[in-house]
């Protein structure tokens, strides 16, 4: 029965809006107190981002740094609200999350500097990409499962327009194995798969929010008279038959 | 906190266009511990049907026609002006039933029906799959002019959905068209993408004929369409773009290699940050 109920919860964030889902995630727990902790882990919401008062660098809070009410800094590797025992990574994990922090940070400011809005004009946009590794230690390779969700928040206001709400998200999975030599082939390794894997993204989410949305309002309405259209077509037919007379 | 009925409500009314079914079978799952939850929800089914210009087939006929607010005769049953039918709406399962004849009695019953002809063929142009009503309302004072039009097509995990609502006073012979324009299209593979629109409607009309009123809806729903293209358009070259970059403005991609990885070979109580 939970299951069903947990495959039911996740259909329904599947279908109901997405620019909703922190607010439906919040009333199917209230209905269903015995989902709430699967749910969690299981759906990806945007990402809050909090500033580390050690390093005074911004780092994003979810799940995977979170213990209680508090989230761990990757930078200072302190809780905020401090926790006397909060969990921390192991020495050589925590070594990898410095390396790869610092190599994501360069990897940020390269994709997404200059990423804002037009003063004064009433568009605005918001992009949270969420990659989740799972790397299994073979001899001289490592086996990769990455799961990449990018949620997508579009809105647009003209006076031509109206209101204009382009919203969602996107989860694709790859696996992979690739070779490595030392800890620092994990950072390069799962650099690598990120940005393919982001590049690929980008290309869908451009591809369904820009071309398939377009394409769904132009089933729904034609520009152009129906009756012009369907005459072209007999005009074509007519042609054919004609030709293979 | 918000009682299950409450929150089922609002699952609901938010149900995607063409996805109901799917929702009112979520949410039976998800209150499958206690009673039968459908019975409590039919404000909410009626709320959405509504709002949503809901369809329903008459019954002995093909004919599709729009369950609202502007043609509520009673509790839950409706009429149809061009058919000169009402029927009985069952709101939680979209369909109705117990069809009368109903003769259209309005003082502006003429303009109704020239309007019925006039907005019917511009329909028809324009919009492959659709229905459409004219009602008498405020007492014989204005008419509201529906359509809605829908796109289904769950076996590619996309549905979409277009609705107009416009309300026109009749008391003088020049006149102002208002309303608003919805576009819902939903995208679903892998995912879940709404695009969700709204277009206030304000056009003046200087003569109150059918030909004239058409037109002039006509030309306002060509000119939202082309704008909703072009945001597509400036959205997808604006902020899309400048929200994340196709590649480095170096135009070349990351080397992986050089920008941090180094840093695993020194100490981390040394390794100073910034």
């Amino acid at each position: 029965m939970a299951d069903a109920q947990f495959d039911s919860a996740l259909d329904l964030l599947r279908r109901l809006n997405p620019r909703d889902t922190k607010k439906n995630l919040q009333a199917i727990t209230s209905i269903v107190p015995e989902l709430t902790e699967d749910l969690l882990a299981s759906v990806d919401q945007p990402l809050e981002i909090r500033r580390c008062p050690q390093s005074n660098r911004d780092y994003l809070l979810c799940d995977y740094n979170r213990d209680g009410d508090s989230y761990r800094s990757p930078w200072s590797n302190e809780f905020d609200p401090p926790l006397e025992d909060g969990t921390v990574p192991s020495e050589r994990v925590r070594k990898l999350e410095l390396a790869a922090n610092e190599s994501f940070d360069v990897y940020r400011e390269l994709y997404y500097e200059g990423g804002c809005v037009t003063p004064g004009s009433q568009s605005s946009g918001e992009w949270d990409s969420i990659h989740v590794f799972e790397a299994t230690d073979r001899a001289r390779m490592s086996h990769y499962k990455l799961t990449s969700t990018v949620i997508l928040h579009l809105a647009n206001k003209t006076e031509a327009l109206g209101d204009m709400d382009l919203s969602g998200n996107m989860t694709r999975q790859v696996e992979v194995d690739l070779p490595v030599e030392s800890d620092a082939s994990h950072v390069a390794n799962v650099g690598r798969l990120v940005e393919d894997m982001e590049l690929k993204m980008r290309n869908l989410l451009q591809e369904v929010y820009f071309g398939k949305a377009k394409d769904v309002v132009g089933e729904l309405r034609s520009i152009g008279p129906l009756s012009d259209a369907n005459r072209d077509r007999e005009i074509q037919r007519e042609m054919i038959t004609s030709m293979q007379k | 906190m918000s009682s299950t009925v409450e929150l089922a409500s609002s699952f609901i009314e938010g149900a995607p266009p063409g996805e109901l079914a799917d929702v009112v079978a979520d949410v039976q799952s998800l209150t499958s511990d206690g009673d039968d939850i459908i019975p409590s929800l039919l404000p909410a089914f009626k709320r959405y049907n509504e709002t949503q210009l809901t369809t329903v087939k008459l019954p002995g006929s093909s004919q599709e026609v729009i369950v609202s607010a502007f043609n509520e005769l009673e509790d839950n049953r409706y009429f149809d002006p061009e058919s000169q039918t009402s029927f009985e709406v069952d709101h939680s399962t979209q369909t109705a039933s117990a069809a009368q004849s109903y003769p259209l009695e309005s003082t502006n019953a003429d303009l109704i029906k020239s309007l019925l002809k006039s907005f019917g063929a511009h329909a028809r142009e324009h919009y492959p799959n659709c229905s459409y009503g004219v009602y008498p309302i405020e007492n014989d004072s204005a008419v509201a002019i529906l359509l809605v039009a829908n796109r289904y097509s769950p076996n590619n995990f996309w549905n979409g959905r277009f609705r107009a609502i416009y309300q026109l006073p009749v008391s003088s012979s020049s006149s102002t068209l208002t309303g608003n324009i919805h576009v819902d299209v939903h995208y679903y593979e892998d995912g879940n993408v709404a695009l969700n629109t709204t277009k206030p409607i304000q056009v003046s009309i200087p003569s109150l004929s059918a030909e004239s009123i058409v037109s002039r809806i006509a030309a306002a729903e060509r000119d939202y369409q082309e704008a909703l293209s072009r945001a597509f358009v400036q959205t997808s070259e604006g902020v899309f773009k400048g929200l994340r970059r196709q590649l480095p403005i170096t135009r070349q991609k990351v080397e992986w290699e050089k920008v941090g990885g180094y840093r695993l070979g020194q100490d981390i109580s040394g390794g100073k940050g910034r």
